[in-house]
């Protein structure tokens, strides 16, 4: 089995891309893949706990913990682009990474693939 | 020891979105990437902008006059002030109707001493080929 | 090089596609990119799918959008979200999204 890293811009709710890149982790990891997942700009709105689920949109916040909980899936959001937005430590979700651009790049070091979603 | 080469290929328009702005930012945390890896290993960005892309390109930008952000100008500087290599697509600068004199071409005015090279695009069909991973912003 | 092309819009990108060459090009519609694989515009199909490559359409998302695997351009095979991991690992070397 491999390692899929990705790499997403794409805005909570706003864009359905960020649905298909946790959908797309999610088949992986059923699949025995392990799976680095790197959210910045709008992305990092996914690090931000206390996301209520409403039919009308997209809610992420629990497969994200399901996928957590595999041990096989990393969640990192830009600090620098979180930061920028008012999300803070203490709002980030359990599990979830703050670190700066470089974790990204390091990742995909030993990554069998890289998938980078560079919009919304 | 080990190399891996990431190709950043830029064909976002600058500043409505910021995709292209994280296009250069996450290019140069490569410089910083080593913190993370094991002693010689590296990976090594290269930057070439496509399409409308070639637009990031353009000298004079006045983003923090008008916006109070740094300039698209100013990180493509920034690249070339880090020795990264950057390709501007030929052809697609020639649709534009720019040229070398339109374009930030080098970072002379900040001590760098690398310059960005107008290329065929395919110079940049070959970049891709050789790297190990694409990332298309 | 062997490239997965995820084509995720349906106006813009197709420039880019249209330049890209690989000794195996597969391209999976993904988001609105689903349209490429089943709307005809002014009677015509996507000139995408006149591209050498091979072709497939996410299924999730192409049925998110009304779209049925029966209404797919005869070039496009229905894929899930599984078969695009599968792809991604087995049949490509390098992916990317447009």
């Amino acid at each position: 089995m491999g390692k899929l890293t990705i790499g997403t811009f794409s805005s909570l709710v706003g864009s359905l891309s960020l649905d298909f890149a946790v959908k797309l982790a999610e088949a992986a990891v059923k699949k025995g893949h392990k799976v680095d997942f790197w959210m910045s700009g709008n992305a990092t709105m996914l690090a931000k706990k206390g996301q209520k689920a409403f039919k009308d949109y997209s809610f992420l916040a629990k497969p994200i913990q399901e996928l957590i909980a595999t041990g096989n899936f990393q969640i990192c959001a830009c600090e620098a682009c979180a930061e920028a937005r008012g999300y803070h430590k203490e709002d980030c979700p359990d599990g979830f990474i703050r670190k700066s651009m470089d974790w990204y790049l390091a990742s995909t070091f030993d990554a069998d693939r890289v998938l980078h979603i560079g919009g919304d | 020891m080990a190399t891996k080469k990431l190709s950043f290929i830029v064909r976002s328009l600058p500043y409505k979105t910021e995709a292209s702005r994280l296009a250069l930012t996450h290019a140069i945390a490569s410089q910083t990437v080593e913190i993370y890896l094991n002693d010689g290993d590296l990976v090594e960005a290269s930057i070439s902008y496509v399409g409308d892309g070639v637009l990031n390109c353009l000298k004079g930008q006045q983003g923090m006059k008008h916006y109070g952000i740094t300039t698209i100008e100013g990180h493509a500087k920034n690249t070339l002030l880090l020795d990264m290599r950057v390709l501007i697509c030929k052809e697609d600068l020639e649709k534009f109707g720019l040229s070398e004199g339109n374009i930030v071409m080098d970072a002379e005015d900040i001590g760098g001493e690398t310059s960005a090279k107008i290329v065929a695009y395919s110079e940049i069909q070959k970049e891709m080929e050789t790297a190990d991973h694409i990332l298309v912003c | 090089m062997k490239l997965a092309v995820l084509m995720s819009d349906y106006r813009s990108g197709i420039d880019m596609i249209d330049r890209l060459s690989a000794d195996s090009l597969g391209i999976i519609f993904v988001g609105n990119g689903v349209y490429h694989a089943a709307v005809k515009d002014g009677g015509k199909t996507s000139s995408l799918l006149g591209k050498k490559a091979n072709f497939y359409a996410l299924v999730e998302d192409f049925e998110t959008r009304g779209i049925t695997a029966a209404n797919l351009d005869s070039r496009v095979k229905a894929v899930n979200y599984g078969d695009v991991v599968d792809m991604i690992f087995n049949d490509y070397e390098k992916v990317i999204w447009i």
